[in-house]
């Protein structure tokens, strides 16, 4: 063979190699869960079997996955005629709404604010202001006003537009100078160069944004879906009512299921972002 | 043979709150239509600011730059420019980097094909037109962005240490490339260098700067046959010239950066 040199590793010695490190990532992952369901359990057995006043707080992960899965095929005590799939489907459907109306204001407001600097100016003490607010702090007012579908829509808005409008400001501003001199020897006039050259820019750093967006929307709309005022769906709302009906092997069962919602988003978000990337060429 | 680029008296001072450089200052040189031109200096004589001014993306503190008789005040497609780092859209494939000033003109899709096949083929690009720029090595890189500048036909060629980030073997075939692109489409060259041994390889003449404020101190006629051999005795003559003229500029550019201010 031409290519490998004694001492090189073979191609199919570097995929053993690998196969088995993830191997050992894998068995490692397991053993850790393992433990702390067998923790979780034991501590679940002693406080039922002493008979402590705790007890009902902390169900065995028998229960809390008897719950979990009957979640998805039955009714949710408490509720008639409503199962998770129906709570998952209220709460995405506010994430997206509020997610999307983000991307529609701050988007086009990053772009104006990174391009001239009189918006800059004026838009920078706005966002220093509200920025460090805690979207929840909104939560009591927006509930009122907005009432119990818009008012969570946007809490998760809030949470989501200042990721986005401040990726794209520094994307904006982080443009390569040298990508602008090449498209204006070419013939390229500002409009020309915002479009071909900006746009195309700042692409990774609206991904950031999206992907950080994400993550705090989920958990803003968990915590605008508590509130009592509302008119009762979505995941947020359920940890809530089933921790009132007594019922907390759903409370854990649901909130597995929000971790696993802010994971399967993030995680469409990330594959969403490969694609783009090696769409334009980069990686 | 007609005046291509005419440079009077240019100067041009760079100005902040501290500090104030009079990079170039009463700078004259003209470039004749079809010529090749290397720019030589000592690093921060200011060779790359006379490109960029040309070009028109750096503003001229006084004097004149002309391109066939026209001032230039902002940049333009009848100056193509290559770069030391290419500069090339990174998320565009090589066909479409090299139809990007076709593209915004607004050539329309057929003519730009055609364009963009013929210079990728001047350029040796057969069978990469899809490939985007981190694919490639610096020196196929260095190739689109020679055929992007010239997909405009400028008048204009103006390089910017193009293979100043290459190695040297791979520097060695650019030049010759290049010799041979230019010997097909006849553009006049401006080409800034700090590579004495690549002036000489090049250039029909070679422009001395002196150190900053950067002026012209000596335009050195290269008359030997191409292509040139780098071992021959005439070509180490010209070579030992150059040298002894930019090593006093080194000397003083060396002098003032010891001297306090």
């Amino acid at each position: 063979m031409v290519n490998s040199m004694p001492g090189t590793p073979t191609a199919l010695a570097r995929i053993k190699d690998a196969v088995v490190a993830n191997w050992a990532r894998l068995v490692l992952g397991i053993v850790s869960i393992s433990v702390f369901i067998a923790c979780w359990a034991s501590v679940s057995y002693y406080l039922s079997e002493s008979g402590n006043s705790l007890s009902p707080y902390l169900p065995g992960p028998l229960p809390v996955a008897e719950a979990f899965l009957d979640s998805f095929s039955d009714s949710v005590p408490g509720l008639t005629d409503t199962t998770m799939w129906d709570m998952i489907a209220s709460s995405l459907i506010r994430v997206f709404w509020g997610f999307v109306l983000a991307m529609v204001v701050a988007l086009p407001m990053g772009l104006a604010m990174g391009s001239f600097r009189v918006l800059d100016a004026m838009g920078k003490p706005l966002v220093e202001v509200f920025r460090p607010i805690p979207p929840l702090a909104w939560v009591p007012v927006f509930l009122m006003v907005f009432k119990s579908f818009w008012g969570p829509i946007g809490i998760v808005f809030l949470g989501v537009f200042f990721p986005i409008l401040l990726n794209v400001i520094f994307g904006v501003k982080n443009v390569d100078q040298r990508l602008v001199d090449a498209a204006r020897t070419l013939g390229a006039k500002r409009g020309t160069i915002f479009t071909k050259v900006v746009m195309p820019s700042i692409v990774p750093y609206m991904m950031t944004g999206i992907k950080v967006g994400l993550g705090v929307g989920w958990m803003c709309i968990v915590a605008a879906e508590m509130m009592p005022i509302q008119g009762g769906t979505g995941v947020g709302y359920y940890v809530w009512l089933s921790a009132d009906y007594g019922r907390y092997d759903f409370t854990y069962a649901t909130m597995l299921v929000i971790g696993l919602l802010s994971i399967m988003t993030t995680g469409v978000a990330e594959i969403i972002e490969k694609r783009v990337s090696r769409w334009m060429g980069l990686r | 043979m007609t005046a291509c680029i005419e440079i009077r008296g240019l100067s041009k001072v760079f100005s902040s709150d501290k500090r104030r450089v009079v990079a170039l200052e009463s700078l004259d040189m003209e470039v004749v239509d079809g010529e090749f031109v290397c720019l030589l200096g000592p690093s921060g004589c200011g060779k790359t600011t006379v490109l960029r001014i040309v070009a028109g993306l750096e503003p001229a503190t006084g004097g004149s730059v002309k391109v066939h008789g026209k001032q230039v005040s902002s940049a333009g497609p009848e100056r193509g420019m290559v770069f030391q780092e290419f500069a090339l859209f990174p998320w565009r494939t090589v066909r479409r980097n090299i139809e990007f000033g076709l593209e915004i003109r607004g050539v329309p899709e057929a003519k730009r094909g055609e364009i963009s096949t013929k210079l990728i083929d001047l350029v040796g690009l057969k069978g990469f037109e899809d490939a985007h720029p981190d694919e490639l090595s610096g020196g196929m890189r260095q190739r689109v962005g020679i055929a992007r500048a010239l997909a405009n036909e400028p008048a204009v060629l103006l390089m910017d240490e193009p293979f100043g980030s290459l190695d040297a073997q791979t520097r060695n075939l650019m030049q010759k490339e290049l010799l041979r692109i230019w010997s097909a489409t006849k553009k006049t060259v401006l080409f800034v260098t700090h590579s004495v041994d690549e002036a000489v390889f090049l250039a029909d003449r070679i422009m001395v700067m002196t150190a900053r404020p950067g002026k012209i101190r000596e335009v050195i006629p290269v008359s030997l046959p191409r292509p040139r051999d780098r071992t021959s005795a005439e070509f180490i003559a010209v070579r030992g010239k150059v040298l002894a003229e930019l090593d006093e500029e080194f000397e003083k550019a060396r002098k003032t950066e010891l001297s306090p201010d």
